[in-house]
């Protein structure tokens, strides 16, 4: 009788899961986003540890991580072998890979130093584990490498047959529209790091080449820590070796018995083994494990971790100033955020206007990947809350529409040596008209002026109200000047007030 | 030349901007529609039928493109876009007329999934057949020369100047550039590119937009209208509910007469004025005859 792989099938089934909440995760219509792939986030151990130690506190959205700890405390590592969507790509893609040698410096203890490192960084209040955490790496090369490429080529063949048979092309629309409303992006945005994104994400798959599952058991550190948790575990291998008359684990097995002493805490519950085997003998029980072979000096550990997450916490003070990094609404501490962050890239790709692209170096190195948004290539929209919805640890707070539209994330400035009205005397209020606070945060002041042919005009000067102004950077998006906007959204150092969203709420202006 | 002649001469050229060009020519009077209540489709009916009805505009087999405000993410309520309800009855004329598809589409100023859903768009017409709302794919935009005064050419979309009839649905509103925004601005819909440039001479760039771009009937969704803080509004104090649509094929004269909703006058609107030098339509109240229903 052929036995059941369910590990397989629950990879399947999460694999699905996981690229379904993803198409999830995009403007369909509705102003709640019930579902997305921050499901991922809130229930990953190393984001649940990573916020701890970086806040001292937690977060009710993180409960299913923090089950999963106890989940993987009892159970050992299933996670890796059964839910995790990058280990079943790395599984779907091994199969047609050859395999050469184990890279030697991998099998030193480089994992554990890797983990150390981001957790004691995170002590040091910034919380750097997303660069590095698997299901982010994943979202990431899909959010900024793949489903831009898949959307434009999409588009493309959409738009050239327009430029072939014209309006005929209305014969495909079914399909056209099916695809756009129901996977598609609606827009296509090209993001910085699309190519460095594929890169980490085709280093992890290029590994392969070495020995199986190589990321996972030798550098992953969310499954490091999953394996730390489960030292103890009580969900087990039986028998705890190879056995000597037989011994083909060695060969079926992907992560435990590459070195002679079998590794149980690298155990991902795979169950090939126990499908496997001849004899009936592999088998998983609730027992004791009988050994584990985790062999860090502690005094490396600590030596590693403060002097290496001091100076990684450190790296980059002299960014700290840059006037232009916005982040999304709601986002009212800085050093708050950096604490939170999982650099997911989610709010990225929900944003209904691509407002908001992964920080590049320009931003330093602590805030790579983390969220910008860069007015001139899209704004906040106004009604729009998606972001902080789809946030898994709520460094984008989730604020109702009334706040959110009252959340300041920068502010309006104009630069009158290229503003229309004020350097060339003309008239424009393309900002103005655009402005959408109601009590509009972009006024103008009606002028009677000679203007540069002599001609006497009536000339509207814009100006901008800060108690009003949000910083949502539309004035900026669409001013009409072609070189530098008239106007630029720059951040607020100190929000005046005591209101934490702001202080523009309840000043009344006429 | 005689003393008499010169005189003649001398007087004709001194009375000539009294008799401007317009006046003469304007023998027949422009015709606007006007209908009120609170049933807005009812209302819209009676303005196009008031007009001489549908057919006059729509054969059969035509495709026509309803060209509404649906520019920005608000409610109907706060009169920032074109009344959905206004639109519906436009369209189901037109198919009565005997159109084989109407199109409805507006190039939006927020995000468009956005404008569709919250100016109430999405929910009327998600079933009406051969009916298409539709969003704008910029593939479409064509460059058109206008020859005009300011634009030479400019980017135009394409359904739009195919479709056999264009009608033109604004609403009516506050606009902090031109005072008000009416159907001659409404056509900044169909434009592509950097739009926002033609608000430096935004008369003329409209009335050259506008020569080129003929809007064979012109509605205007007056059924609430935006007093302040436009074009986008957002407070429901600035919005002032008057159960008007007003119909007409002058679109400087529909422009015109709604003018005087806002207490204000044609000819201190500067696109109107425009429009109105450049002839494509009547200003002047006395020369415009408004029917009532």
């Amino acid at each position: 009788m052929k036995k059941i792989n369910l590990a397989k099938i629950s990879q399947i089934l999460f694999f699905i899961l996981f690229l379904f909440l993803f198409v999830r995760t995009e403007y369909r219509g509705s102003d709640e986003i019930s579902l997305a792939i921050n499901s991922f986030f809130r229930a990953n151990p190393l984001v649940v540890v990573s916020y701890f130690l970086a806040n001292f506190s937690l977060n009710w959205l993180l409960l299913p991580g923090i089950i999963m700890i106890f989940a993987t405390a009892l159970l050992g590592r299933f996670f890796c072998g059964w839910i995790c969507p990058l280990g079943t790509t790395i599984d779907l893609a091994t199969k047609y890979i050859k395999k050469g040698k184990p890279l030697s410096f991998l099998k030193t203890n480089l994992k554990y130093y890797l983990l150390i490192l981001l957790l004691f960084t995170t002590l040091f209040r910034i919380n750097i584990t997303g660069l590095f955490e698997p299901i982010a790496i994943f979202v990431r090369f899909l959010t900024f490498s793949f489903f831009p490429f898949f959307g434009e080529a999409v588009r493309s063949i959409w738009v050239g047959m327009y430029e072939i048979i014209g309006d005929k092309r209305e014969v495909f629309s079914l399909i056209y529209n099916f695809l756009k409303s129901n996977i598609l992006p609606f827009r296509e945005t090209f993001y910085p790091f699309a190519f460095f994104s594929l890169f980490i994400f085709g280093l992890i798959i290029f590994l392969e080449r070495f020995e199986k599952r190589n990321w996972c058991k030798n550098l992953c550190p969310l499954g490091t820590l999953l394996s730390v948790l489960s030292k103890f575990s009580l969900f087990n291998r039986i028998p705890m070796k190879l056995c000597n008359d037989c011994g083909e684990c060695r060969h079926i097995c992907p992560t435990t018995f590459d070195k002679e002493i079998f590794q149980n805490q690298d155990c991902i519950l795979c169950i090939d083994c126990v499908l496997k085997c001849k004899y009936d003998r592999a088998k998983f029980i609730f027992t004791l494990k009988s050994n584990s072979v985790v062999n860090v000096s502690k005094r490396k550990i600590i030596f590693t971790g403060l002097l290496g997450g001091y100076f990684l916490s450190k790296m980059d003070l002299f960014y700290k100033n840059n006037n232009r990094l916005l982040r999304p609404p709601g986002v009212v501490d800085e050093n708050d955020f950096l604490k939170k962050c999982v650099r997911c890239g989610e709010c990225i790709k929900i944003c209904l206007k691509n407002a908001l692209y992964p920080a590049t170096l320009e931003y330093g190195l602590a805030n790579l990947y983390t969220p910008v948004l860069i007015p001139r290539k899209g704004y906040c929209e106004y009604n729009c809350t998606l972001c902080g919805q789809v946030c898994p640890t709520n460094a984008i707070p989730k604020l109702p529409p009334e706040i959110k539209k009252r959340s300041i994330i920068g502010i309006a400035v104009f630069d009158k040596n290229h503003c229309l009205p004020y350097a060339k005397k003309v008239n424009c209020m393309v900002c103005e008209e655009h402005c959408p606070v109601p009590k509009k945060a972009i006024r103008f002041d009606i002028k009677k002026e000679t203007n540069i042919e002599g001609k006497e005009i009536v000339l509207k000067k814009p100006y901008v109200v800060d108690e009003l102004c949000i910083g949502c950077g539309i004035c900026e998006y669409v001013c009409p000047l072609t070189s530098k906007p008239g106007i630029e959204v720059y951040k607020v150092k100190e929000p005046l007030g005591s209101n934490s969203y702001g202080y523009n709420g309840d000043i009344k202006i006429s | 030349m005689k003393r008499r002649e010169f005189l003649k001469i001398l007087g004709t050229s001194l009375t000539y901007h009294a008799f401007k060009v317009n006046d003469v020519i304007a023998s027949n009077k422009s015709v606007v529609s006007l209908a009120e209540g609170k049933d807005y489709e009812k209302i819209t009916k009676d303005a196009i039928s008031a007009l001489g009805g549908m057919k006059k505009f729509v054969k059969p087999g035509n495709i026509v493109v309803i060209k509404p405000n649906i520019g920005w993410d608000r409610t109907p309520e706060q009169a920032a876009n074109t009344h959905p309800l206004v639109v519906k009855a436009l369209a189901e004329e037109c198919l009565k007329a005997g159109a084989k598809k109407v199109k409805i589409f507006d190039r939006t100023c927020n995000d468009p999934r956005r404008c569709y859903e919250t100016s109430g768009f999405n929910a009327v017409f998600k079933n009406m057949k051969n009916v298409e709302l539709k969003h704008i794919e910029f593939e479409r935009f064509k460059k058109i020369k206008l020859d005009g005064v300011f634009l030479k050419e400019w980017e135009l979309y394409d359904e739009a100047l195919s479709a056999d009839v264009f009608i033109n649905v604004p609403v009516a509103k506050h606009h902090g550039l031109t005072t008000l925004t009416l159907a001659l601005k409404n056509v900044m819909g169909i434009m592509g590119g950097n739009r926002g440039y033609i608000h430096r001479n935004i008369g003329t760039g409209l009335s050259d937009i506008n020569a080129g771009v003929k809007s064979h009937l012109v509605v205007i969704d007056a059924t609430r209208i935006l007093l302040d803080h436009g074009p986008q509004g957002g407070d429901l104090k600035d919005v002032k509910v008057l159960n008007r649509v007003v119909a007409s094929t002058d679109i400087v004269a529909a422009d015109a007469f709604v003018t005087t909703f806002f207490g204000k006058k044609p000819e201190d609107i500067e696109i109107t004025l425009e429009a109105y030098k450049r002839r494509l339509g009547e200003i002047k109240l006395s020369n415009i005859q408004v029917l009532k229903s």
